[in-house]
């Protein structure tokens, strides 16, 4: 056994038997990081309170020659955020996030923007911030960071984004958005008004502390969010099942 | 070569399906009943067969019955009037355990989890609203884990039963009973303050 120390953000919780805990980590280096905490359900002194979802924690681990299931043996908590539970939006949407990253993340593949950018969505629900906005601004930056950004910079037939050539059609396989005139078809798959393109243009490229200042519309949140969830869905060739909690919610 | 007989390899594999039983345990628990009389083997299996059929919910508290109301539901010394929401049943047998509350409960069978696919219509919430409009519920004491989903749920709950004209109430949170509060952590020290009770 290797002992080990990282920081990392929880992400999902599991029970285990009569009184273990599974826990995966969001780690700046190590990326997705899974362990098993032992007796974590009837701690009193190490792991009560900490191992908790959302919390950034200080974790110390055993690593395995045999299997990518570390130890953890022991958690000091470094920031909680107590707020998200008791608004269900937030709570919502810190878990949609955690559940994006679930898939999107992998073991020993570490990114630092990517876990500034958790810790700031979550500050962010915590402050109660707009959760479908966090929401918007997470997964596009993310898909960025992981190599998948969507093009909203113009249609990717004719480079043009002007209201002669709109509305515009989000096409998942192209990572991209396609105006009336250069669309095969004629009917209008995953509709995308200019605003909701230029919007998405600026939430990609503004800096964190510049970007949470976007107001969107609610027109424009619901084609964001919705063509998010398409093209994640495309990409995954699966369904996250958090999405439907937080359509719900929101 | 296949060195485990089909029946015992079968009951292996049935062990193993039960939570925190692994295949090693699973093995050992088999071997043990191989072991025993058949009838301690066949007995265990009766109960077994028997329990759907005897055990279900009750339908007022969903908890797991015999009998529907239950036996707690049914006593007319608790207080009617007052209900206690818990996660799971083992929660309301530890809550029973304390003697403390001599109301009645109401069981949610989980908690919210959008990861698992559980909303608050996978969970009895839709069951309990309409619980406090048919009997004269006075007040609900939601006592659910002070986890991040427990917590949630009891902040969804409360948003719920708002619009209802009664008394909500929350399980404190604080030190535990002979804590030294050198050694309690940050989170729980300030939530203690917060709900801080006033003895003057």
């Amino acid at each position: 056994m290797n002992e080990k120390q990282t920081k990392g953000v929880v992400i999902k919780v599991t029970d285990h038997g009569e009184s273990d805990k599974i826990v995966t980590f969001y780690c700046p280096e190590l990326g997705r990081l899974t362990g098993i905490a032992k007796g974590a359900k009837r701690s009193k002194k190490r792991f009560v309170n900490k191992l908790e979802l959302f919390s950034l924690l200080n974790i110390v681990f055993a690593t395995n020659r045999y299997s990518s299931l570390v130890r953890v043996d022991r958690a000091e908590l470094l920031q909680s955020h107590p707020a998200i539970p008791h608004h269900f939006q937030s709570y919502a949407g810190a878990m949609l996030i955690c559940e994006l990253l679930l898939n999107w993340s992998r073991e020993n593949d570490g990114d630092q923007r990517l876990f500034r950018l958790l810790l700031w969505s979550l500050e962010q629900l915590d402050n109660q911030q707009s959760a479908a906005g966090i929401i918007i601004i997470f997964y596009s930056r993310m898909l960025g960071i992981s190599g998948y950004k969507p093009q909203f910079g113009g249609c990717l037939g004719c480079g043009k984004l002007s209201p002669d050539v709109a509305p515009f059609s989000f096409r998942p396989s192209r990572s991209g958005i396609i105006c009336r005139r250069c669309s095969p078809e004629k009917r209008i798959i995953n509709p995308v008004a200019i605003n909701t393109a230029k919007l998405m243009r600026l939430v990609a490229e503004l800096p964190l502390e510049k970007v949470s200042r976007l107001q969107f519309s609610a027109a424009s949140q619901a084609e964001a969010l919705a063509l998010l969830r398409v093209y994640g869905n495309f990409l995954l060739q699966r369904e996250i099942s958090s999405w439907s909690f937080f359509t719900t919610a929101n | 070569m296949n060195v485990v007989p089909p029946a015992l390899e079968l009951l292996i594999n049935d062990l193993s399906k039960l939570p925190g039983i692994g295949k090693k345990t699973a093995t050992r628990l088999a071997l043990y009943l191989l072991r025993r009389p058949a009838i301690e083997a066949r007995n265990l299996a009766g109960d077994i067969y028997d329990l759907h059929d005897s055990i279900k919910l009750c339908g007022n508290c969903f908890t797991f019955s015999e009998t529907d109301p239950c036996p707690l539901c049914a006593d007319p010394r608790r207080d009617p009037t007052l209900i206690c929401v818990v996660e799971e049943p083992g929660d309301m047998m530890a809550v029973e355990k304390t003697g403390a509350f001599k109301g009645r409960y109401h069981i949610l069978h989980g908690v919210l989890s959008p990861m698992d696919g559980i909303g608050p219509a996978e969970i009895k919430i839709d069951a309990l609203l309409s619980r406090i409009d048919r009997q004269q519920i006075k007040e609900i004491l939601i006592a659910t884990s002070s986890t991040v989903p427990g917590e949630a749920t009891a902040a969804y709950l409360i948003q719920r039963l708002q619009e209802k004209k009664i008394k909500i109430t929350r399980l404190a949170c604080g030190i535990p009973m002979g804590m030294d509060i050198k050694y309690a952590d940050d989170l729980t020290l300030s939530r203690a303050i917060e709900s801080r009770e006033n003895t003057g």
